[in-house]
């Protein structure tokens, strides 16, 4: 098989006297998705922080592309191309749709005026609308700010944003919480579309259908542990169910 | 009449223009009262007033959109005045001219203010104390040290050039007062069009975001309560320019002043909210205030009622904005009187 995209080994991370993961280890590969699922409290967003770059892992070692990578804060991940959608929304409310979109990779305007750091900020705005566009994501006008938008749309910005950026790798913890159906079939074919741009996608949810309808392989957390890593053709709603709740092994 | 309901639902969201309408009216009411009000003698009165408190309003507005808050803003400018007192005595005393003793009086001033910020700055961001905290405890170094410095008294035996500087000579502005304005300015645009702002914009809004974005959160709050300190450093030096000596007494109560002007200009404590303009607005109301009540003879306490009232109101028209309904709630007045 070849060679993994991005890949943690024995990792470990506890809190305090809490082991939230114990001996985790984990491929992704170019073009795949992969489904993270198990219990409140698996482990699932505490391993989302380990490989973003949010969390140093108390043991173990994060991988990229064959190389061996510590990241001492998430920028380091965003730089070398790893996306994270966090569960507790990453936008900034207060700011536009394109001022979030392009947090932390501004782009200046010309000359001595760009270099004090002033902003281009028209230039974002219609980039921030063609990257949403391009993802698939329909936002009204980029330069409303974010408090203004639903939910849904708040949610499918920052979707939007971890899509349009990742060059390799994203992660999505529980991107379809708190949509409507319709827009959780939105981000499902963003997801796809991520897939097939040939990035490895990350996705989180506790909605079963979902990741047995959009994911290639299913990787179950239980009490910070792997109890199961399949193709997701080898499980259905019941014995997915069975394997994080542990009825079944 | 719907073309009117659309302006006024546009002012209602528009919190500048609101201020203007509402500095418009105090000024109408005032000069209705006594027309002496309406006279360059007493606007360049307000604007000497507004100008220190501007200063150490535009640190607040930084301080304050980033979801923190300067308590020491105000006894920095008595410290930074009284420092830069003591420096300007000495230097007189040995016999250095007044144009030079001037330009270091400044820097002194403005150093004790970075110094100040500085202090702030370490306990917020190395020993993560809260900012109301910290900044509580250097307000109360602050002021004691002042005190103890001086004993109680002011430090003059600067140059003598000092107070002429703060005579009016543009219109209502002298020219420490345009320096400041065009200070404002600069400042206004760092925080709407660049960098600098977008980030403590980010950083109020949802310091997790920030952070994930790549963004040195610590090295941003660092900055904004140095430049603060700076600010009321250079309000602090005003204040010498202006009595023509320091006194530990000068920029007292200042930081609640700051933090009124922030607020009526339409800022909110939470962070990732407010404007220059409306801080401008804030600090000009405020002083407009205070001289207008003094010219038509109303005891000077109502100043704090009416000062008061408007942060209230302020605070009332935002929670109205956040839900989204303070142009709906004017409409409806509107709809009313037809
Ligand atoms: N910052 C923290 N401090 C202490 N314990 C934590 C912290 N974050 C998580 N934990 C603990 O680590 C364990 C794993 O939590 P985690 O958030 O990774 O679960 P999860 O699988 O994402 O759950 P959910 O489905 O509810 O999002 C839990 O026992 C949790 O209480
Ligand atoms: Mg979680």
């Amino acid at each position: 098989m070849t060679q993994p995209l991005y890949e943690v080994r024995d990792v470990s991370k506890s809190y305090g006297s809490v082991i939230a993961l114990s001996g985790v280890s984990l491929k992704i590969h170019a073009g795949e998705v992969i489904g993270l699922v198990g219990d409140n409290g698996a482990g699932k967003s505490t391993l989302v922080k380990v490989l973003s770059g949010a969390h140093q892992p108390s043991e173990g070692t994060v991988i990229l592309e064959g190389t061996e990578r510590k990241w001492n804060s998430p920028h380091d991940a965003l730089v070398a191309g790893v996306e994270t959608l966090y569960q507790d929304s990453g936008l900034a409310p207060h700011l536009s749709v394109s001022a979030n979109v392009f947090l932390g990779r501004e782009r200046y305007v010309k000359g001595l005026l760009g270099k004090l750091g002033f902003l281009a900020q028209k230039e974002m705005d219609r980039v921030a609308h063609e990257n949403l566009d391009r993802v698939g994501i329909a936002v009204p006008q980029s330069n409303r700010s974010v408090s203004q938008l639903s939910g849904g749309q708040r949610q499918a910005v920052a979707i939007g944003r971890a899509v349009s950026w990742a060059s390799k790798v994203i992660i999505l913890d529980e991107p379809t919480n708190h949509l409507g159906a319709r827009q959780a079939g939105e981000v499902l074919s963003v997801i796809k579309a991520a897939k097939e741009r040939g990035l490895g996608v990350i996705f989180i949810s506790h909605t079963l259908p979902h990741v047995l309808q959009v994911t290639d392989r299913i990787v179950v957390l239980r009490l910070g542990k792997i109890v199961a890593d399949a193709p997701t053709s080898t499980f259905d709603a019941e014995s997915l169910l069975g394997t994080i709740t542990g009825l079944i092994d | 009449m719907s073309n009117l309901v659309n302006r006024a639902k546009s002012i209602a969201g528009n919190q500048q223009a609101l201020l203007l309408l509402v500095l418009i009216a105090m000024i109408a009411f005032f000069t209705s009262r006594n027309s002496i009000f309406f006279s360059n003698a007493v606007f360049g009165n307000i604007i000497s007033d507004w100008a220190p408190i501007v200063l150490i309003a535009i640190g607040e507005t930084f301080v304050i959109i980033s979801g923190g808050i300067d308590l020491s803003v105000g006894s920095t400018v008595a410290i930074s005045g009284v420092v830069a007192a003591f420096s300007m005595r000495s230097l007189t005393e040995h016999g250095h001219g007044s144009t030079q003793t001037l330009i270091v009086g400044f820097f002194v001033s403005v150093a004790t203010g970075i110094l100040v910020g500085a202090i702030n700055a370490f306990l917020i961001t190395k020993t993560n104390v809260v900012p109301f905290i910290a900044t509580l405890v250097t307000m109360g170094a602050g002021s004691g040290l002042a005190i103890v410095f001086t004993g109680g008294g002011p430090i003059g035996g600067g140059p003598d050039a000092a107070i002429q500087l703060s005579v009016p000579k543009v219109g209502p502005f002298s020219y420490p007062g345009l320096a400041i304005v065009a200070l404002v300015i600069v400042l206004g645009f760092f925080l709407h069009k660049a960098r600098f702002g977008r980030y403590i914009y980010a950083i109020g809004s949802n310091e997790f975001a920030a952070r994930a974005a790549g963004i040195n959160t610590k090295a941003y709050l660092a900055k904004i309560y140095i430049l603060s300190g700076a600010l009321a450093g250079m309000a602090g030096y005003y204040y010498y320019l202006r009595l023509g000596c320091g006194a530990p007494t000068s920029g007292l109560g200042g930081e609640l002043q700051a933090i009124a002007a922030v607020v009526i200009g339409g800022a909110a404590l939470s962070g990732g909210e407010g404007r220059i303009s409306g801080t401008v607005l804030g600090a000009l109301i405020l002083t407009t205030v205070t001289s207008g009540l003094i010219i038509i003879n109303v005891a000077a306490n109502w100043k704090q009622v009416v000062v008061a009232i408007l942060i209230a109101a302020a605070v009332l028209l935002q929670e109205a904005r956040a839900k989204g309904s303070s142009s709906k709630l004017l409409s409806n007045l509107f709809k009313k009187k037809n």
